[in-house]
């Protein structure tokens, strides 16, 4: 579970002081599949930095997984990170020098798993996301669908306990982009994964069970969608 | 710790194996041609200083020099002295020297010389030079009215080969007339032409022991010098302290005691030059390494930022860098210990032609030792630094990148 409380982020530019975000606030339950939308520069990328551990917020608390972050030293941020985290990023950024698999389960490897271990992990994850016959192919082999997903792979592959995802459809042909929403959808229903999702693609609205839109910097609408 | 210096590995070998492969070879090509640079320069200065050992205690001093004390011009009583330190475990043989300045006369050319008087089967015993008749014989015990040449004296048939004035290509069994300080003038029949390669020795002239008594009148029991020879195994340095245990005035000197003196400043010199082609090979090193690696890193600043999203950690990540430069610099080391060993092998076979002689590198371990730490030490720091400098940037702002 997430809890934000009235958070807020500046940048000082010197001159002017941009307002990415003016103080939001809100809960995310386990389980739940979260859009979060609004206009280009909304402040939506903020938004998810901040509940990733990845930014700071200037004002405002954030409890993620009942720890109040703002206890964690660097170190114990990146920790946290490794072992209680997802992401997924709109240009997959995949190590270009490893293989599809070695991509999988790199963190697996810093978290010290065994390798019997990720090897059968990563080999399943891949088999439920369909690429399991592309274990040792580089990134430059794949499709950017294909790509994406070896990116969602990688982000699945430990269970985080949230998956945090910043516009992961944005370089992607529409095909595509039902292909990697579907997946998120199926991790989402089948593992009762907790997904934070960015986009501003309309049409994305029938993926999530939630949708909180931004505009300059304030949640102008939470709801979730009644089905 | 550990866990995380084996992931930084793994990703240093598959940057390595999957990176580019012309910039691979490209720069372990360089720290090759830096490691040779490093090694070959000092290798040369090593075979030279070789070369003057060989030849001074070969065909000049043997092992031990003895010299009069300063103050005084001869060492006197030189053959009871001589049978003393024969008798020194360690020596084989000593060989007394007498030699006076003369002037030299064959075929209206005049030339100064060092005329050395000589028992030949002792010398035989102390240097190679009766190996190294280039035209005739050497000495032998007892013989008047004979005198040996050194080549570069009596002159080469090819006048360019000379290296100063000579007597106009003097064979054996020429005439040449000796004259002495003492005003005594005398042609002398030539048993032979002495060519060792070492200029020094090249240049001398001698007689028998005899034959100085005979043209001084008297018996000779005066020295200039003598040359002491000791066994293969002998340590120069505790024969010298044996001989000064006799309670002697004269000085003694072991050839590296003389070749201190001789080249002491040419080493330091070659010493300088050294360190200098050292520093600047290892300037290249850092230089190239520093840039591969800058490079690399800001092409992959995203990628980096990405990772530590992940939850790499920074170190992680800086070492994958520094492993990668260490892993390259080792290939480098194998490539250019390669090319050094097959030019000292080539070299070996065919020297450099010097004045002094044939010089072939010597490799000394110990340059080869402190070469490849200096250069680990060196790309260590290329590597570090500008891995640290993209790793320590922060994660949104590599990311945006
Ligand atoms: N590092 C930064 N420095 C200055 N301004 C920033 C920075 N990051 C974001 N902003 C500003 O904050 C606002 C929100 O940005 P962002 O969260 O990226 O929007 P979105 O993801 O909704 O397009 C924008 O006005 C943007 O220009
Ligand atoms: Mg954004």
């Amino acid at each position: 579970m997430i809890i934000a409380e009235n958070l807020t982020r500046t940048y000082d530019m010197g001159k002017v002081i941009v307002h990415a975000l003016r103080g939001v606030s809100l809960t995310i339950q386990k389980g739940e599949f979260i859009g979060i939308m609004g206009a280009s520069g909304s402040g939506k990328s903020t938004l998810l930095h901040l509940l990733g551990l990845l930014d700071k917020p200037t004002k405002g608390r954030i409890t993620l997984a009942g720890v109040d972050v703002k206890t964690l030293n660097d170190r114990q941020r990146t920790r946290f990170r490794l072992k209680r985290l997802g992401y997924v990023f709109q240009d997959y950024a995949l190590v270009p020098e490893l293989t599809v698999e070695e991509n999988v389960y790199l963190t697996s490897m810093i978290r010290g798993t065994s390798k019997e271990e990720y090897q059968a992990q990563t080999y399943s994850i891949l088999e439920r996301i369909g690429l399991s016959d592309r274990l040792n192919h580089k990134h430059n082999e794949l499709s950017g669908g294909q790509q994406q997903r070896v990116a969602i792979a990688r982000a699945m592959v430990n269970k985080p306990e949230i998956l945090f995802a910043d516009e992961p459809c944005a370089n992607l042909d529409s095909e595509s982009s039902r292909n990697v929403l579907d997946l998120f959808k199926q991790i989402n229903k089948e593992m009762a994964q907790t997904i934070v999702m960015v986009s501003h693609e309309d049409w994305h609205t029938e993926y999530f069970d939630r949708v909180i839109i931004l505009r300059d910097g304030l949640i102008i609408s939470d709801g979730k969608k009644s089905d | 710790m550990l866990l995380d210096l084996r992931v930084s590995f793994f990703l240093a070998i598959r940057g390595i194996l999957r990176g580019s492969r012309g910039s691979l070879y490209l720069t372990i090509l360089i720290i090759a041609m830096v490691f040779t640079n490093m090694i070959f320069m000092p290798s040369i200065i090593l075979g030279f200083i070789k070369v003057a050992e060989d030849q001074i205690i070969t065909y000049q001093t043997g092992n031990i020099l003895i010299s009069p004390h300063e103050d005084e011009a001869y060492i006197e009583d030189a053959f009871a002295l001589q049978e003393k330190i024969n008798r020194i475990p360690g020596v084989l043989r000593a060989s007394v020297h007498y030699s006076t300045g003369v002037t030299l006369r064959y075929k209206g050319n005049t030339l100064g010389s060092n005329l050395v008087a000589i028992n030949p089967d002792d010398e035989r015993l102390v240097t190679d030079v009766y190996q190294k008749m280039s035209d005739g014989y050497y000495l032998a015990d007892g013989e008047n009215d004979e005198i040996i040449i050194g080549i570069q004296t009596s002159g080469h048939k090819d006048e360019s080969l000379d290296m100063g004035a000579t007597l106009g290509y003097l064979k054996a069994g020429d005439p040449v007339t000796v004259e002495y300080t003492n005003g005594i003038s005398k042609v002398y029949h030539v048993k032979g032409i002495i060519e060792t390669g070492s200029y020094y020795a090249d240049q001398g002239a001698y007689i028998t022991w005899d034959e100085l008594e005979s043209v001084y009148g008297r018996d000779m029991d005066l020295a200039t010098d003598m040359i002491v020879r000791t066994d293969p195994d002998a340590y120069e340095p505790d024969v010298k302290t044996q001989i000064y245990r006799f309670g002697i005035r004269e000085k003694v000197q072991t050839w590296q005691d003389l070749l201190e003196e001789a080249m002491g400043r040419a080493v330091q010199n070659f010493a300088m030059l050294n360190s200098i082609t050292i520093i600047v090979s290892l300037i290249i090193a850092v230089v190239v390494l520093f840039i591969v690696i800058m490079i690399k890193t800001l092409n992959s600043r995203r990628q980096i930022g990405v990772l530590k999203a992940l939850g790499v950690e920074k170190n992680i990540i800086i070492h994958n860098y520094v492993f990668q430069v260490l892993i390259m610099t080792t290939l480098g080391v194998i490539v250019g210990t390669t090319l050094v060993e097959s030019m000292v092998a080539i070299l070996t076979v065919y020297p450099f032609q010097f004045p002094d002689g044939e010089v072939t590198p010597v490799v000394a371990i110990s340059d080869l030792i402190n070469n490849t730490i200096m250069l680990y030490i060196v790309a260590f720091i290329a590597g570090y630094i500008p891995a640290w400098r993209v790793a320590s940037e922060d994660i949104l702002t590599a990311m945006r990148s």
